[in-house]
């Protein structure tokens, strides 16, 4: 998988400038000594997208970003900012601007003066930088307190001027790295939320690192999953959940149940002796061993339709959420599925199954993700 | 030819020819003139004195390099051993009074400062670094003869009145008084960061506050009075200005010895001789003040 | 019990004022010792203080308020040419150092190579060097190189070992400043030197101006170095009393004993204020406590 995608040169016509994506990475290579961070990375970000990079502490992502950034100076491989070879180009020519995580605002000037500060150094006139300035604080809804110290500003105030000290300079692209990571739980959600309203309105190309997968899903129109420098998969919210391509991306985004087997005849044969059966896949080669993936919500407990695969199991344990309840049911010695029901309030029981039951689980044959 | 093989050899290295974005090459330009200046006037004059001490002095009175070892053999008398012995005994009792007085100031700032904490930690060092001088020579007009001490103790009926200055006590007391706050910041801090729960657990397990102090507190402390140690018996041990303010000849310290050499006797080399000695007598202090600072380290 | 009770209750409220509250009951002997501690400690400067306003010659019967000996010290040349000289090798040593100084810290926090490492290993030797040793061996160093001893010589070596203040005072700071505040002014269009000079100078300049009175205070009190370095005339205000009070009995150098201690106390205690007034708890005392 990794090797088709460094084989691959998505170096294009330079001619289609309506295509030209905001970023490409070409090859991209990270070495500190023998450790490689960031291995041969191929990847288009389009212009105006809100872009994920999402992997576990490690993965190479942050350093990807400071690559592009220009804070890092990249191995091998060209990094092609709107069209123009940036590799070797000082971080203050690049037009591209940062949201750290510590926020690293500068704490001997005030909210006015971080927000203004790339604009001063542009040397743009007065009057043009107290309007922009202005109307970003506006955007960042800080209009009241342009003269506070960042010492006096609560965590959520700081992200949002140094997010709004970030665009008021217009940057092709936005480069945030984990912004959200050191604010609490509520605060993070209603961030959230408005970073992705600013990032429509203003329109420019955002590229969000994060480990958190519930905000990748959430705010992105892409996500490219990373792992040990590689891109495992990348794409929408729905393809990289949906139809993982990987066991790595199947993990990592929501919870899923993998079980690998032996494949023949439309049935996988795990190693426990459990049958299941894999209709609709013709593309399998008989007697290989296939991974399977299927969503905790994917499976049924009762109310089947046709058509669907159906195994017997043994509840095990059961663990009320609220809105919904997950029961972890065993279908083979070893083999353990987690099915997550919805409580409707059509469905309203007690418990409808409790610890020790013998149930039936059931999903649709289109549900089952085959990795590799 | 040179330059293909240099060619060649970039070729091959991955990258070589790239050019840096980070460009930070400014560090490096600014760590230059400090550099240099500690290299021309720090080490360079230290290896100065160790050269001139096994120098002489020439006809004509001055000093010249050379490879004797004559200032060293002089030293061996018993004038300069009992100068030697007299500035380790001074500077000893010293460090061990600086502890037994440090202690607890510190202890009483750290746990029973309240909210004073900050300003009774400004009030002891701001005299500190007022003239060490200044405050030398206050001492002497006090325990001078005529002083207001001895006016004091006549008052009360001791009309006798006491010799204090020219006393060995005095020139001590003048060392104490000048390095006690390095005895009382390390350990101070190292209070301020010991786990108060540490004296709770203590109090239930020893029962007597004085046996938490001595089973609990006082190790804990180790560090921050190792770190005193260090900082009082270092300028003790060179100091010359208490000797010569609140003592005489018979209390004159190492110190004043090499201060003699310079501006009475005119002999460099000699003195150079004594100041390595002295730097000598540091260092194996320092030897083991950091061997004693690693156990510290390994058993905690 | 009950104490420990409480004590854990004044531990939780006041956990984010980090104060701590008496948990071993109060050790009386501790107090009382600090307090006469406290009262010894100012005793010789409060009597240098009362002494220097005293209408009499004497230096143990007070006489009467008067300025006498404060108008003596501003008439008497000798000595005001020697507090010019202290205020000019102070100031000119404040402003080398905290140069040199910052520099070598900035370059420390950033540069991590073999010789740089050598070079902090070195810069931190002046410290725990006796001054006597530092003071012989600038004297060996300037009169090996034919220099006449002058006020310039004096400079020199109060600025060789203000450095080390200064360094060391500038990396604490700089150590508690997130390397991305620098790369955030590059992303922002500054080139390495004008984040430098626009973003990490003004935001360690608290730091700089108290490491910088404090060296003023510190030089300008110093005898050992001034006392090896410096020619006769006009020698630094330190040696002029060292001589003074070797020599005579005159209560005139209480009057300069005391403005001594009047600039320096002013300075300390300015170095401990200023850092607290841009808000940050770290201040000077680091430079003594947290090592």
């Amino acid at each position: 998988m990794t090797d088709t995608a460094r084989q691959e040169n998505p170096v294009a016509d330079a001619a289609a400038i309506d295509d030209q994506p905001a970023i490409r990475l070409i090859n991209l290579t990270k070495k500190f000594g023998e450790v490689t961070v960031v291995d041969h990375l191929n990847l288009d970000i389009r212009r105006g997208e809100f872009f994920s990079l999402l992997g576990p502490s490690g993965c190479g992502k942050t350093t990807t970003l400071r690559m592009i950034a220009g804070f890092s100076d990249a191995t091998e491989g060209t990094i092609v900012l709107g069209g123009e070879d940036v590799t070797s180009v000082q971080p203050h020519k690049r037009n591209v601007n940062t949201v750290f995580q510590s926020y690293a605002l500068f704490e001997h000037l005030d909210v006015e003066g971080n927000v203004g500060f790339g604009l001063r150094r542009k040397g743009l006139d007065k009057s043009e930088i107290k309007r922009r300035v202005n109307e970003m604080l506006e955007l960042v809804d800080l209009a009241g307190r342009a003269s506070a110290k960042p010492r006096e500003l609560s965590g959520g105030q700081k992200q949002r001027v140094a997010l709004a000290r970030a665009l008021v300079n217009r940057p092709e692209v936005l480069l945030l790295d984990e912004p959200l990571a050191a604010l609490d739980l509520k605060l993070r959600h209603r961030m959230q939320v408005e970073l992705k309203e600013i990032q429509r309105e203003v329109g420019i190309t955002f590229v969000f690192v994060t480990h958190d997968q519930d905000e990748a899903l959430t705010m992105s129109d892409r996500i490219a999953i990373m792992n040990n420098g590689l891109i495992e998969q990348s794409g929408t919210p729905e393809d990289v959940y949906e139809r993982p391509r990987t066991k790595f991306a199947a993990g990592f985004i929501g919870t899923s149940n993998l079980m690998t087997g032996m494949h023949s005849e439309a049935v996988l044969t795990l190693e426990s002796g459990l049958s299941i059966p894999l209709p609709g896949h013709p593309e399998l080669t008989q007697g290989a061993a296939v991974s399977i993936a299927i969503r905790p919500e994917k499976i049924w407990m009762a109310e089947f339709d046709p058509g669907m695969v159906r195994i017997p199991g043994t509840v095990s344990a059961t663990v009320y959420h609220g809105a919904t309840t997950q029961y972890l049911v065993d279908v083979a010695p070893g083999v353990r599925l987690t099915v997550l029901e919805q409580n409707l309030a059509r469905s309203r029981h007690d418990d409808r199954w409790t610890d020790g039951d013998t149930v039936e689980l059931g999903w649709k044959p289109e549900h089952v993700v085959v990795i590799g | 030819m040179s330059t293909d093989l240099q060619d060649a050899v970039a070729a091959t290295l991955p990258g070589a020819k790239r050019q840096s974005a980070t460009r930070t090459r400014l560090w490096g330009w600014l760590l230059l003139p400090p550099a240099a200046w500690m290299i021309v006037f720090f080490v360079s004059s230290i290896l100065i004195v160790v050269a001139l001490s096994f120098g002489t002095v020439n006809a004509n009175g001055r000093p010249a390099f050379g490879t004797s070892l004559a200032n060293y053999q002089a030293l061996m008398n018993t004038t300069y051993l009992t100068v030697f012995i007299r500035s380790l005994v001074y500077s000893v009792t010293t460090v061990v009074l600086c502890m037994f007085i440090g202690y607890p100031v510190a202890y009483a700032i750290a746990l029973h400062g309240g909210k004073y904490k900050n300003a009774l930690i400004a009030a002891l060092v701001i005299p500190f670094f007022a003239s060490y001088l200044i405050r030398m020579y206050a001492w002497s007009t006090l325990l001078s003869d005529e002083g207001l001490v001895n006016q004091a103790l006549h008052t009360v009926g001791f009309t006798d009145g006491v010799q204090f200055l020219n006393t060995p006590g005095a020139v001590v007391a003048g060392l104490v008084y000048g390095f006690v706050v390095f005895m009382i910041l390390p350990i101070y801090a190292s209070l301020e960061r010991m786990d108060i729960a540490l004296i709770e657990a203590g109090k239930d397990l020893y029962h007597s506050p004085l046996r938490t102090f001595f089973a609990v507190t006082v190790p804990a402390t180790r560090a921050g009075v190792l770190g005193g140690v260090l900082l009082v018996f270092l300028p003790a041990l060179g100091d010359f200005v208490s000797a010569q303010l609140l003592g005489g000849p018979s209390t004159f310290m190492i110190g004043n010895l090499i201060q003699q050499q310079f501006f009475e006797s005119q002999n460099q080399p000699l003195g150079s001789a004594l100041t390595v000695v002295l730097m000598l007598a540091l260092l194996v202090f320092m030897v083991f003040y950091l061997r004693a600072t690693q156990r510290q380290n390994r058993e905690t | 019990m009950a104490a420990t009770t409480i004590a854990t209750e004044a531990k939780t409220t006041h956990s984010t004022s980090r104060r701590r509250r008496s948990v071993e009951g109060k050790p009386f002997f501790a107090v009382a010792f600090t307090a006469l501690f406290f009262v010894l400690l100012y005793v010789p400067i409060v009597v240098v203080i009362l002494f220097s306003f005293n209408s009499k010659k004497s230096l143990s019967v007070f006489g009467g308020f008067s300025n006498r000996w404060y108008v003596q010290f501003f008439n008497d040349e000798g000595l005001q040419s020697s507090l010019r000289a202290s205020l000019m090798i102070a100031s000119i040593a404040m402003v080398g150092a905290l140069l040199l100084g910052t520099m070598l810290a900035l370059a420390l926090e950033r540069v991590s190579s073999r010789p740089a490492r050598a070079v902090g290993t070195v810069s931190l030797v002046p410290l725990v060097t006796p001054e006597i040793v530092t003071g012989v061996a600038a004297l060996l160093f300037f009169t090996g190189l034919g220099l006449k001893l002058s006020l310039v010589t004096v400079i020199i070596a109060e600025i060789t070992f203000s450095i080390s203040y200064v360094a060391v005072i500038v990396r604490g700071r700089l150590s508690s400043m997130s390397g991305e505040v620098e790369e955030a002014a590059r992303d922002l269009g500054c080139t390495s030197w004008q984040a430098l000079r626009f973003v990490t100078l003004p935001t360690i300049m608290p730091a700089l101006i108290a490491a910088g009175l404090l060296v003023f205070a510190l030089v300008f009190d110093d005898f050992v170095l001034a006392f090896f370095t410096t020619g006769v005339d006009p020698q630094p205000l330190s040696v002029r009393i060292y001589s003074e009070i070797r020599l005579t009995i005159s209560p005139a150098i209480n009057a300069v004993g005391t403005c001594m201690l009047a600039v320096s106390v002013l300075l300390v205690a300015l170095s401990l204020v200023i850092p607290r007034l841009f808000g940050r708890k770290d201040s000077s005392l680091d430079l003594i406590s947290g090592g």
